[in-house]
C-alpha cells in the first residue's frame, strides 16, 4: 500500500505524470496518455515491412524443409468431431485410441467400404481412457466404439490430449470462433503454423549442454499430417528422410530404457490394472446406452514391439483387459493379414500402407464383429482368431 | 475473448472500423457498449446478466444517494451497492472457500461437517468490474464525484472492453468524462496505441507464455522437491511471468483504448526496481493498490489515529487484498507477508528517519526488496502450503537430496529474460516509456516493433488466458 514516497529520484522526464498512487483519497482525474513526438506513420510502415520480411523468410525456411500448410491438430479440432455425437450423430462409429489408430486407419478408405466415415477422436501420445469415460457419461452416444490399445499409453493413462474432453465441454464461443478463423484463414496458407515449429520449441531443440544429474527426454517431433475431419497419416519425411526417421526412433528408444525414478515393472502392472478397472466401469455405462465396444491392438515393430512385450506383457494387459471387460478385441498378432506392413519408426505405417491396412482392418471388423454377428459372435473376453 | 487470440484480432478490427464511421456520438458509444457486451459474453454468455445486475444496482444506488436527504438513507443506498456487489463476489468466488474453511474449523473442534460440492463457475473478471462499479457509488457517497448524467455513459464506463475483465481498475471520474464529448483517435494515437498493444502482447505471448511459464510449471507443479537452483529459478520465472502477463495485459488494454481515442491510467511502473515495499506498491498494480487505499485503508482509519490503528488498517487491507486475488489461504499469506513488510518498513522509516542510502546501499535495498517480493510469490504461485514450504526449503538449500528439475534451456531462458527485465526496470526506474521513445531513433523503434511482431506470430501462442482473469 502506498503510504509514503520512497523514491528519491529526481524526475526530469518530460512525459512524467502522476498516478492514482500519488493522489490518495480524492477523485481521480482523467488520465494523461501522451504520444511521444515521433513520426509514428513512418515507424509503423518500417515495422510492418520488417515483420513482412522476417515472417516471409520464416515461412520460406519451413517450406524449404519439406513442410507445407496443413491443419493443426489441437483440442479445438477434436472438439468439432466430439460435438458431432451430440449434434445428431450419436449412433456413429467412433475411433478412439492413440496415434496408431489415428494414423493407421484412413477415413476415406473406411468411408468407401462402409458408406460412412467414422468419427475420429484418437489423440496422439494420449491414453483414450478419459475420452472413453466422457463418451460413457454421454447418453446421446449409442453407436459403435473402436478403442485403440497402444500398450504404453492405454495401460499408463494420461498424455498430451487428456484434457480434450474437458476442453470441449468448457470451450467458449470465442474459442470456437478462433478455431474456425484459424482453420479457414490461417492454417491453409502458413506452413510454419504448427506447434512443432513454434519459436520456443525450435529454440528448445537446439543442442543445449546437458545438465548433469538427470536424463532429459527429447520431445516427440512432428509425425503426421492432419485434415479438418481429423483424418491423419504419417508425415512422408519420417519414411523418406533417413536422419529424421532415425531421430524418431531415437526418441522412442528413450522410453524403452529404464531411468531412475521410472516405474518398476510391478508398479507398471499395478497402473495397468487401475486403467483396466476404469475401463470396466466405463464399459458398464457404455453398454447401458447400447454402445458396442471393440478393442484393437494395431501393429508395432522392431525395438518398439520388443519393449511393449517386455514392459506390458500381453497376458497381464491385453488379455486381462478383454477378460475384465468381457469385450472382444483384435490383436494384430492374431491376424496374419494385419502383419508385414512397413513401420518406418516401428510404430506407424506410411500413408499408402495405412490405406491398404485400413481395408484389411475394416474387413476383419466387418466380417468378424459388428456386422457379422455383433458381440455375441465369439466367446467374450478373447481375441477373435481367424 | 482474450487479447492474444485471432478472435480478438477480428473483433478489434471491426470495432475500430465501426468507431471510425461518421455516426452520431451516441450511436458510436452504443456500438462500443454492445461490442463490450459481445466481448464479455464471448466467454460465457449467461454471465452478462451479472454484469447487468452490477451495473443497474449501482446506477440506482448512486441516484438514490443523490436524492437522499437523511444520512441514514445515504448509508442505506451505499450499503445496498456494497452488499450487492460483494454478495455476488462472495457467492461466486468465495463460496467453496468459505465452506471448506468452515468444515476445517468444525473438524478442529471434532465436528464432522461435509458440505455438498459447490460446483459454480467463476465469472471472468468479476473481481475487477465489481470494484469498478463500487468505486462509482462510493465516490458519490463520499461526495468525491457527481453521478453520471447518462446511463449510457455510466454503463459504458463499467463495461468498456479494454478494462472490463482485468483492469486497469478505472474510477468513474477517470472514464465517464471521456464519454461526454465525441472522441476519435488521431492518426498518431492510433499508431502509438498499436505499438503499445504489440508491446503488451509481446510480453504476454512471447516472454510470459513461451519462455517463462513452463519453467515455473515444472518447479511448482512437480511432485518432487526442488533443489536450490531449481527452486530459485522456478520462482524467478514466475516473478517474470506474472509481471509480463499482467503488465502485458494492462499495456495491451491501454493501447486498445488509445486506438479508440480514450486514455487509461498506468497500472505498472517498473516494479522490480522498487526500493522498499511502499515503493513497490506505488509501481505494482497501481489501480488496485490505490483502490484499496482509498476505499479500505483510509476508511479503516489510515494513519490518522495513531500507530496501532495504522498497523491494524495496513494489515487488514493487505490481508483482504491478498484474498481478493484468490479464494485460498495461500493468497491471504501472500497479502499478509506484504502487510508485514510494509509495517516493518514503516517502523524502520520512523526509527531511521534521517537515513539516506548511498548508491550502493540503494541498489542493495532494491535487491533486498526484489528478493523478499520473490518470497511472497512462492505463496502466490504454490497451490498448497505444502508445496510453498517445499519450494522455500529448496530456496534456502534444505532439499539436499533433490534431483534437477529444469533443463539447461529453461535455466538459460529464465536467467536471460529475468536479468533483462531487471536491468530494464532499473534503467526505466524514474523514466516513462514515452520519454525514452521520444529520444530513441525512429529506425530503432521500427526495428524493435517489427521484431516483436515477428516474435509474437512465430511464438504461436495458444491463446492461454491471462493469469489475472482467474481473480
Amino acid at each position: 500500500m502506498p503510504l509514503s514516497t520512497s523514491s528519491s529520484d529526481t524526475n526530469t522526464d518530460a512525459y512524467a505524470r502522476q498516478t492514482a498512487s500519488d493522489r490518495p483519497g480524492v477523485a481521480q482525474p482523467v488520465p494523461e496518455r501522451p504520444v511521444p513526438a515521433r513520426r509514428w506513420g513512418a515507424i509503423l510502415v518500417g515495422a510492418v515491412a520488417l515483420f513482412g520480411v522476417l515472417i516471409g523468410a520464416w515461412e520460406l525456411y519451413w517450406r524449404a524443409s519439406g513442410v507445407g500448410p496443413g491443419t493443426r491438430n489441437g483440442f479445438g479440432l477434436w472438439a468439432i468431431q466430439r460435438r458431432r455425437i451430440d449434434d445428431g450423430e450419436g449412433n456413429a462409429t467412433v475411433l478412439l485410441g492413440s496415434s496408431r489408430l489415428h494414423f493407421d486407419v484412413q477415413l476415406p478408405v473406411w468411408e468407401r467400404l462402409a458408406g460412412k466415415a467414422p468419427i475420429q477422436l484418437s489423440y496422439g501420445g494420449t491414453s483414450p481412457m478419459t475420452a472413453i469415460e466422457d463418451l460413457a457419461a454421454d447418453p446421446k452416444f449409442t453407436g459403435h466404439l473402436l478403442v485403440g490399445v497402444a500398450p504404453e499409453l492405454f495401460f499408463s493413462g494420461g498424455g498430451f490430449g487428456d484434457g480434450a474432453a474437458r476442453y470441449t465441454h468448457k470451450q467458449s464461443p470465442a474459442q470456437r470462433v478462433g478455431q474456425w478463423l484459424s482453420m479457414y484463414l490461417v492454417e491453409p496458407y502458413l506452413a510454419f503454423d504448427d506447434p512443432d515449429f513454434a519459436l520456443a520449441t525450435v529454440l528448445k531443440r537446439q543442442p543445449w549442454p546437458a545438465r548433469p544429474g538427470k536424463h532429459w527426454f527429447m520431445d516427440v517431433r512432428r509425425l503426421a499430417i492432419y485434415t479438418r475431419d481429423r483424418d491423419a497419416w504419417l508425415w512422408p519425411k519420417v519414411a523418406e528422410d533417413l536422419r529424421y526417421r532415425e531421430l524418431a526412433r531415437d526418441i522412442w528408444r528413450e522410453s524403452f530404457t529404464d531411468y531412475p525414478g521410472d516405474p518398476t515393472p510391478a508398479e507398471r502392472i499395478k497402473t495397468a490394472q487401475e486403467q483396466i478397472e476404469r475401463m470396466v466401469k466405463a464399459m458398464a455405462l457404455l453398454r447401458s446406452h447400447g454402445v458396442e465396444v471393440l478393442f484393437a491392438r494395431l501393429p508395432s515393430d522392431g525395438e518398439y514391439l520388443a519393449y511393449e512385450d517386455r514392459a506390458f506383457p500381453r497376458a497381464q494387459t491385453w488379455d486381462a483387459l478383454l477378460a475384465a471387460t468381457h469385450a472382444q478385441g483384435i490383436h494384430f498378432q492374431d491376424y496374419p493379414q494385419m502383419q508385414g506392413f512397413y513401420l518406418p519408426e516401428w510404430s506407424h505405417m506410411t500413408r499408402s500402407g495405412a490405406e491398404r491396412f485400413t481395408a484389411v482392418f475394416y474387413g476383419i471388423v466387418e466380417e468378424n464383429f459388428w456386422h457379422a454377428g455383433g458381440q455375441d459372435a465369439l466367446p467374450t473376453g478373447t481375441s477373435a482368431t481367424p | 475473448m482474450v487479447f492474444n487470440s485471432l478472435t480478438f484480432l477480428v473483433f478489434f478490427a471491426c470495432v475500430l472500423a465501426l468507431h471510425s464511421l461518421p455516426l452520431r456520438w451516441k450511436t458510436r458509444k452504443t456500438n462500443l457498449l454492445l461490442a463490450s457486451y459481445l466481448f464479455y459474453s464471448a466467454w460465457n454468455p449467461p454471465f452478462v446478466i451479472l454484469l447487468w445486475v452490477s451495473t443497474v444496482v449501482d446506477w440506482y444506488a448512486a441516484q438514490g444517494l443523490v436524492r437522499a436527504r437523511r444520512q441514514a438513507a445515504r448509508h442505506a443506498w451505499m450499503l445496498l451497492s456494497v452488499v450487492a456487489n460483494l454478495g455476488m463476489l462472495v457467492y461466486f468466488k468465495y463460496g467453496q472457500f468459505l465452506l471448506e474453511s468452515f468444515s476445517a474449523v468444525m473438524a478442529s473442534i471434532g465436528v464432522a461437517y461435509h458440505p455438498a460440492r459447490y460446483d459454480i463457475v467463476l465469472p471472468v473478471g468479476i473481481s475487477f468490474y465489481t470494484f469498478a462499479t463500487m468505486s462509482y457509488t462510493l465516490d458519490v457517497y463520499l461526495r468525491r464525484a457527481a453521478p453520471a448524467r447518462s446511463f449510457l455513459d455510466y454503463a459504458l464506463f463499467v463495461t468498456f472492453f479494454p478494462h472490463l475483465v482485468a483492469g486497469p481498475i478505472m474510477r468513474p471520474t477517470e472514464l465517464v468524462p471521456q464519454f461526454a464529448a465525441p472522441r476519435r483517435a488521431s492518426a498518431q494515437q492510433l499508431r502509438f496505441g498499436l505499438a503499445l498493444m504489440t508491446l503488451g502482447l509481446f510480453n504476454k505471448v512471447v516472454l510470459a507464455d513461451s519462455f517463462l511459464s513452463r519453467a515455473a510449471e515444472r518447479v511448482y507443479d512437480a511432485t518432487a522437491a526442488a533443489g536450490t537452483l531449481d527452486a530459485w529459478m522456478g520462482t524467478l520465472a514466475f516473478s517474470g511471468q506474472i509481471f509480463c502477463d499482467f503488465a502485458g495485459y494492462s499495456t495491451t488494454a491501454i493501447g486498445a483504448a488509445l486506438c479508440l481515442g480514450f486514455a487509461m491510467p498506468d497500472n505498472f511502473r517498473f516494479p522490480y526496481a522498487a526500493v522498499g515495499f511502499s515503493d513497490f506498491w506505488r509501481r505494482w498494480h497501481i489501480t488496485l493498490s490505490s483502490w484499496l487505499r482509498d476505499y479500505l485503508y483510509i476508511p479503516l482509519g489510515g494513519n490518522r489515529h495513531g500507530p496501532a490503528r495504522t498497523y491494524f488498517a495496513l494489515m487488514t487491507t493487505m490481508l483482504l487484498g491478498g484474498l481478493w486475488h484468490g479464494a485460498n489461504w495461500t493468497f491471504v499469506v501472500w497479502g499478509g507477508l506484504h502487510g508485514v513488510y510494509l509495517s516493518t518498513e514503516r517502523l524502520l522509516r520512523a526509527r531511521f528517519a534521517h537515513y539516506r542510502p548511498g548508491p550502493v546501499a540503494f541498489v542493495g535495498l532494491g535487491i533486498l526488496t526484489y528478493t523478499l517480493v520473490n518470497v511472497t510469490w512462492v505463496f502466490f504461485r504454490a497451490k498448497t502450503f505444502g508445496k510453498a514450504w517445499s519450494v522455500l526449503r529448496g530456496m534456502v538449500g534444505g532439499n539436499t537430496d533433490a534431483v534437477p528439475i529444469l533443463p539447461t534451456f529453461n535455466l538459460c531462458m529464465v536467467a536471460g529474460i529475468v536479468a533483462a527485465l531487471l536491468l530494464t526496470h532499473w534503467y526505466m526506474r524514474s523514466r516513462t516509456l514515452e520519454a525514452v521513445l521520444a529520444r530513441t531513433p525512429p529506425l530503432i523503434i521500427g526495428m524493435l516493433w517489427g521484431l516483436m511482431l515477428f516474435a509474437i506470430v512465430a511464438a504461436q501462442g495458444d491463446g492461454s488466458a491471462f493469469i489475472y482473469f482467474q481473480f
